[in-house]
């Protein structure tokens, strides 16, 4: 299987969605699927031991800055206006007027789609 | 809720703590679990657990947050416990995030593994004046015992 369809049916157990249920790669995990932050903790462990991989906390805040100084990317943990845009670009998929003009550093998995997860989990399995 | 564990002793450097709980057979809690066979439910030993691994993940974040039972992964109840019964609980912390910490729990009555889980704990901060005091209390008795 490939890793988007493994995400898709590990969504669905974290949810307790029945096996028929539509989960989409466009669908947005907070927005679109009513994801918590326990559900996106649920997932994510799911995630790990499935792919055998570690997504630590913060993975998604590294990716989005990459080679940007922390300073750069976030003032107080509110993304820049740079910082913004490097999110933006790593969430491509998800349409821009999702984004709000101010972002907390805290909340950047509210942004994702399960397509992003995917592409995630696979940065994470050939990172290591 | 708080009165069935007797004592606590933690390592927060080391990342480990150990206690003991003790509880009776005529719990007013447990009366029909069950008549003819009192057993510690389960979902006690859990608790017992928590209350063991929540103090020390709030000591080894040492910044007064308190840690909150989130998730509960790979619970295994090995065996009954039979009531009355007085329970020795290992922690061990496994894993340590930013908002979240896991450790890998183990309950022993007599030498022998009844249960184990690994919990997770989120890092919750705000708490009032009076909470954090009372948690002091239930702490300094706990490590007396």
């Amino acid at each position: 299987m490939i890793t988007l369809d493994v995400v898709r049916e590990l969504v669905r157990e974290t949810l307790a969605l029945r096996p028929t249920d539509e989960v989409r790669s466009d669908q947005l995990l907070f927005y679109d699927l009513g994801f918590t932050s326990m559900d996106l903790l649920d997932l994510l462990f799911r995630i790990e031991e499935r792919f055998a991989i570690a997504i630590p906390e913060g993975t998604l805040y590294r990716l989005a800055r990459g080679d940007l100084d922390d300073a750069a990317f976030a003032e107080r943990s509110i993304l820049t206006a740079v910082g913004r845009e490097r999110l933006m670009a790593l969430l491509s998929d998800t349409p821009p007027q999702v984004f709000p003009a101010t972002i907390h550093a805290a909340t950047l998995p509210r942004y994702a789609t399960v397509a992003a997860i995917a592409r995630l989990v696979d940065h994470q399995r050939e990172s290591r | 809720m708080f009165e069935l564990v007797q004592r606590i002793e933690i390592d927060a450097p080391g990342g480990r703590a150990s206690g003991v709980a003790a509880v009776p057979a005529d719990h007013p809690a447990l009366l029909d679990h069950f008549p003819d066979r009192p057993l510690l439910p389960g979902t006690w030993c859990l608790e017992l657990a928590a209350q063991i691994a929540g103090p020390l993940v709030e000591e080894a974040l040492g910044d007064g947050r308190f840690a909150v039972l989130a998730m509960v992964q790979r619970a295994r109840f090995i065996a009954p416990v039979e009531l009355p019964t007085t329970v020795h609980i290992e922690a061990v912390i496994t894993r340590r995030e930013p908002s979240t910490t896991v450790v890998e729990t183990t309950v022993f009555r007599g030498g022998l593994l009844r249960a184990r889980a690994e919990l997770v704990f989120a890092h919750v901060g705000g708490a009032t004046p009076a909470a954090i005091a009372a948690r002091d209390t239930r702490l300094a008795r706990w490590k007396v015992g």
